[in-house]
């Protein structure tokens, strides 16, 4: 065994002991998603005319491509199964491997625990090493996993097979960019987030370009798109895999070459010297001060999402124009040119809504992280309440909920108006404000979660998922109202049709309100983290 | 709070962690202007009641009353009046030390500025680098400066020297005297047996959460025994020297201890064997908070 990779396997044995149980959630999501299209795809959609039907909901509603990718052909099981899963059980297969890879490298290094390691028998890339084989292999289990599941509950072979390799392969690209952004960050957040960053935005630029039918180009510089391009279920192309894989080798060639260049606990990037004195005074400007990069770059993102999705509004009447789908729905008369329109926009801006949403849980859980890092205590031991610590925090991530919603309403707007699909400016920018208490509500979820029960912080996701389960995927499903009715984005009223309705959003903000009194009186009570 | 109250004052204080007794009827006293040392071996309970004191945790049985209030229901009336130093500081990543030190300043109603100044330059503090550029000991020292350059009645010190090198926590020593001059009063938990010699005018033992001594360094040595060596020109017969603890004779070398008020009886008994050499070393703190420390229950004195 060469040098620098002495005591490789030894580590990774180790770690994989310890790590196995986070690669469980990775794991179950993608399986699940994969199991679930097939399994209930004949319940559902059991005759020829259902399916057509789902075909023109999938058609009528061009938003849904910008999450979920081309709908190539969901006739079938697996065709369905493919539009559903691809792209996001992909996407959460990389997003683990990030976490996974930068966990095992940056921050160790950050806890000290990398210290104790690398003065121990190991060679200079071991740890990397280690730390990538995991984000691999987790990837192989996933993509092992969810075939196996799949096909067990009815999955056609080949589809299946194609379908549950993506997985891995978006997963491997996952730890290629992981392992180099751990090299770049000045700490593990850093690193995980320049990592997801850039997994969203080719995410987000992948169903973009499928959606406004853009140049070929567009999506062969795309290694997601690549992924879409293997179409299970419809031709099966094998090919496109071997790409991710390419690129995969590649970014791992960079990372052991900047890896063998960087000081241990150090990224590329080395920070300057602060100032010997200090403006943030108060627990909210330190909220602020913590969070300030973070916002920064989500509020740079939103404006991105708004120009994508405002654009896409603009685009929508040439989109429709050809489609049979929606053009069934406006010769029917079932609905007015102007209900589908304002209901289209009123999805779009759900969308932006749940995005902020998870940046916002995101600060909540932060808390959390700050008391098990011991940094909170020393506050709460000066005169600052809890209660007001805890309201600083609150307050950030509700305040980024209106000022992310604001940003990319007044782009969307600004596009939407001009689309001639009648809706006004005001309409749209509206919508965006309507949708902010249900934002609201999501991120009490997490208020509650780290506040009484922070032992199952995870949990603090509970609202994102379900608001993004049943808003998206629940129409689809043909589930009742009343399940539909648990996603508080489906109280948002769309202000640009005929029928507003205001009520229901009043009792998602009384429900938002309720959890947030639970999570205060939680965080009030409890012992904080010791360690 | 009468003058004559105690500043901490705790009766029997209990705290679980699951099933695990961490504190097990604990009765700890700190008198108003005392230093007062909190010693006992690790997991004995010392940051779990320092927690307790402080609202961080809260109690399963027993009171505690901190500056005549509740430490639990009065969190923000009393860390008004004090400021504490964890053992073990994190600092933010992203701010400077001396960000660090205004906020936790501010939080606690304000510094010092004059006091600030001057604290940085004893310790030697760059106040420019960032969290995790800073060594231990100066991420202890940040901690230290936060808290001493603020007027507060009550310092709450967990270990707070714990990776300071010599030089400094012979500064330490000094600043923490000059509060003390100031009227201030510490809870002072260390390791550093010599440092509690010199600080504290008063001191509690506590062992598996529970105090097992207390009083002046005085005292304690008072109840803890003298070490007799001598050397004499007749041997002594075994049965003699039953008023010793500990014998051992090697030839006509004996080692011994000897209760406090015991020495007097002692040199009566040895002197007749002929004293060629005799050294009587008063306890050495190590060997007394050794005994104090281990678990055995006839450790000094009475429990
Ligand atoms: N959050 C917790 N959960 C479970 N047990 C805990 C927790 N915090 C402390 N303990 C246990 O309580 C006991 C007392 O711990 P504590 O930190 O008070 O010890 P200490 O006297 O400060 O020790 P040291 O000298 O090492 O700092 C230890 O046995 C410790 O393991
Ligand atoms: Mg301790």
């Amino acid at each position: 065994m060469s040098a620098p990779v002495v005591g490789a396997p030894l580590l990774l044995r180790t770690s994989i002991k310890h790590e196995a149980r986070s690669f469980a959630p990775w794991i179950a999501i993608a399986t699940v998603l994969s199991a679930s299209s097939v399994l209930v795809y004949p319940w559902v959609f059991p005759t020829e005319a259902d399916r057509e039907g789902l075909a023109t909901l999938v058609g009528s509603n061009p938003a849904l491509g910008l999450i979920f990718g081309p709908a190539f052909d969901v006739s079938t099981a697996d065709g369905f199964n493919a539009w559903r899963t691809l792209a996001l059980g992909g996407l959460l297969t990389a997003l683990g491997a990030i976490f996974v890879v930068t966990k095992a490298t940056r921050g160790q290094e950050d806890s000290g625990q990398a210290e104790l390691l690398a003065s121990g028998v190991l060679g200079r890339s071991s740890r990397l090493l280690t730390a990538v084989a995991m984000g691999l292999i987790m990837s192989i289990i996933v993509g092992i996993v969810a075939a196996v599941v799949t096909l067990l509950c009815g999955g056609g072979t080949e589809a299946t097979l194609l379908l549950c390799a993506t997985y891995t392969a978006t997963g491997w690209m996952g730890t290629g960019f992981a392992a180099v952004t751990s090299q770049l960050g000045a700490e593990a957040r850093a690193s995980s987030s320049m990592a997801v960053g850039v997994m969203g935005v080719l995410f987000i630029l992948r169903g973009f370009t499928y959606s406004v039918e853009a140049a070929d180009w567009a999506l062969w510089i795309n290694p997601l798109a690549w992924m879409t391009e293997t179409k299970p279920a419809v031709e099966n192309n094998w090919w496109p895999l071997w790409l991710a894989v390419a690129l995969t080798l590649v970014l791992l060639v960079v990372a052991f070459a900047l890896q063998a260049r960087r000081d241990f606990g150090q990224g590329a990037i080395a920070p300057a010297p602060g100032p010997a004195r200090g403006r943030a005074r108060t627990p909210l400007a330190l909220a602020l001060k913590l969070n300030r990069g973070t916002l920064i770059v989500w509020a740079t993102g939103f404006a991105v999402l708004g120009v994508v999705f405002g654009y896409f509004t603009t685009a929508i009447t040439d989109l429709l124009a050809g489609d049979s789908g929606i053009g069934q729905v406006l010769a029917s008369g079932a609905q007015s040119p102007a209900d589908v329109f304002g209901a289209f926009v009123a999805t779009v801006v759900n969308l932006i809504g749940i995005f902020a949403s998870i940046a916002c849980v995101q600060i909540i859980l932060r808390v959390r992280k700050e008391e098990m890092d011991d940094r909170v205590e020393p506050l709460i031991a000066t005169p600052t309440s809890r209660a007001r610590y805890y309201a600083s925090n609150v307050v950030v991530a509700m305040g980024a909920a209106v000022a992310f919603l604001v940003i990319a309403g007044v782009i969307v707007a600004g596009f939407a108006s001009s689309a001639d699909i009648g809706v006004t400016y005001g309409q749209a920018f509206g919508q965006a404000l309507a949708t902010i208490p249900a934002v609201w509500t999501v991120i009490a979820v997490a208020v509650a979660v780290v506040g009484a029960r922070p032992k199952v912080s995870i949990a603090a996701w509970a609202g994102v998922l379900l608001s993004f389960g049943l808003t998206l995927l629940g129409p689809t499903f043909g589930l009742d109202d009343w399940v539909l009715a648990i996603s508080p984005f489906y109280h948002v009223p769309a202000v640009a049709t005929s029928t507003v309705e205001w009520a229901g959003l009043g009792v998602v903000f009384l429900v938002g309100a309720a959890l947030v009194t639970v999570g205060f009186a939680g965080f009030r009570r409890r012992d904080l983290a010791t360690t | 709070m009468s003058a004559d109250e105690p500043v901490i004052e705790t009766q029997g204080l209990v705290k679980m962690f699951g099933k695990f007794k961490a504190l097990d009827g604990l009765d700890l006293s700190v008198a108003k202007g005392e230093v007062h040392g909190f010693l006992g071996p690790n997991g004995a309970g010392k940051s779990t009641t320092i927690r307790v004191l402080l609202g961080l945790l809260k109690a399963n049985g027993g009171t505690a009353r901190l500056l005549g209030g509740d430490p639990w229901s009065d969190v923000v009336e009393l860390h008004k009046r004090l400021a504490y130093v964890p053992g073990d500081v994190a600092l933010w990543p992203s701010m400077s030390g001396g960000e660090a030190i205004d906020l936790l300043g501010s939080l606690r109603g304000g510094l010092d500025d004059a006091r600030r100044a001057e604290l940085v330059e004893r310790f030697e503090l760059d106040p420019t680098k960032r969290g995790r550029q800073y060594s231990k000991g100066n991420r202890q020292k940040v901690a230290i400066v936060a808290a001493l350059a603020s007027n507060v009645e009550l310092l709450i010190l967990d270990e707070p020297t714990s990776g300071l090198d010599p030089l400094m926590e012979n500064v330490f020593q000094e600043v923490l005297g000059e509060a003390k001059d100031r009227g201030t009063t510490v809870l002072l938990s260390s390791h550093i047996l010599s440092e509690v010699e010199t600080l504290a005018d008063r001191l509690s033992i506590i062992r598996a959460g529970k105090i097992v001594e207390t009083g002046t360094l005085a005292s304690m040595r008072g109840k803890a025994r003298t070490t007799v060596h001598a050397t004499m020109t007749r041997i002594p017969v075994a049965t003699d020297l039953a008023g010793l603890h500990d014998v051992q004779l090697d030839g006509n070398k004996l080692a011994a201890t000897v209760d406090a008020n015991g020495i007097g009886d002692a040199m009566a008994l040895l002197t007749p064997y002929g004293l060629e050499a005799l050294t009587v070393a008063p306890p050495s703190l190590e060997s007394l908070f050794l005994r104090l420390y281990e678990n055995d229950a006839d450790a000094v004195g009475t429990r």
